[in-house]
């Protein structure tokens, strides 16, 4: 079995299917948005016609929300770029900010999502030989997991160290990780193991550990 | 007729709700599962809650079960982003309608009606 067919198997598929429906269903909460107000505009103006005076701040205030919901849609499809594009390379050189920016995006879809604080790293730019799909597929799940497990009020912090002369650590802090569980039905470990990651997790802290090697 | 609107979009509440009010229906908006029952917990009546399937904390499916037990007349219809089968299915279970997002409002008031057995009073 070549590389590629190695990583690339069931798991992936069912990330990148679980992703892309998280980023339909926020872009539908877009397009629902600018309906309804378009949707609004048309009910002012036939009303209007009916000899209604019209406030124009309400006109002006629709117009700037379609406006700022056009922007929001043209966010939300960069990061369903980025995403997709991450498959184009199957292993190369990855910018762990990089990964962890685009998971901070990706979650903030996820309605049970709480707020996901990435700390700048201190040492040299965290860069790795590995997949970024795959290390990306791991940390979303992982950082999905503790969002799951701990709601939508959970703040959690995220930073890189170096952690040894072989690889880095990615360190999850925040109230309530102690509730998090690997599910090997989820497939994050199966995922993990294939580039080499490997996560730590101590029941009785509140933090979570994922060592990344420079290079798989 | 007295409307709960219950969406963690607030800007699609908003919308909504000033499109509804213009129809003749009395709206009360909430952002979260949380906020509508303590409305109704504080003794607001509705005849009809609209509930957005997917928000943080309380979903929809579960706000649902929670307001039918503080008041067994309300009627229930679901909005949701989400267009899948399994979203439907429990829909068509566990309220009156369902009604995926973007939606049509003639289609809400058509279905408020209809389920209520009621009719916005006056409205442009």
């Amino acid at each position: 079995m070549d590389r590629k067919q190695e990583l690339f198997n069931y798991d992936s598929l069912a990330l990148f299917g679980r992703v892309n429906a998280s980023i339909s269903h926020e872009l539908k909460n877009i397009m629902a948005i600018i309906s309804e107000t378009a949707g609004l505009l048309s009910d002012l103006s036939e009303m209007a016609k009916g000899g209604t005076a019209i406030d124009p701040d309400i006109l002006t205030g629709s117009i700037d929300s379609i406006a700022e919901e056009i922007e929001r849609g043209f966010t939300t499809i960069r990061q369903m770029n980025r995403f997709s594009h991450s498959v184009d390379i199957p292993v190369g050189s990855t910018d762990l900010m990089e990964i962890l920016d685009l998971v901070g995006q990706l979650c903030g879809y996820l309605a049970f999502a709480g707020k996901m604080r990435i700390h700048p790293c201190r040492e040299a730019s965290p860069v790795v030989q590995t997949s970024p799909f795959i290390l990306q597929a791991v940390v979303y799940q992982t950082v999905a997991g503790i969002f799951k497990n701990t709601g939508p009020d959970t703040e959690l912090d995220v930073s890189v160290q170096l952690r040894d002369d072989a690889s880095w650590r990615i360190l999850f802090d925040g109230a309530g990780i102690k509730a998090f569980e690997l599910h090997a039905g989820d497939g994050i470990a199966r995922m993990a193991a294939s580039i080499g990651v490997a996560i730590h997790w101590e029941p009785a802290g509140d933090r979570l550990e994922m060592t990344v090697p420079f290079s798989i | 007729m007295k409307i709960l609107l219950v969406d963690d979009e607030r800007k699609f509440v908003t919308m909504l709700a000033r499109r509804l009010e213009l129809r003749g229906f009395a709206v009360t908006c909430v952002y979260t599962g949380a906020e509508a029952l303590k409305v109704v917990q504080d003794g607001a009546k509705f005849d009809a809650a609209v509930l957005d399937v997917k928000m943080p904390g309380i979903g929809g499916i579960e706000l649902r079960r929670e307001l039918q037990q503080l008041d067994g007349g309300m009627k229930f219809v679901f909005l949701t982003g989400h267009g899948s089968d399994s979203d439907y299915s429990v829909g068509a279970r566990e309220a009156a309608l369902y009604l995926p997002k973007p939606l049509k409002i003639d289609d809400l008031v058509d279905i408020l009606s209809r389920v209520t057995g009621k009719n916005p009073e006056g409205g442009h």
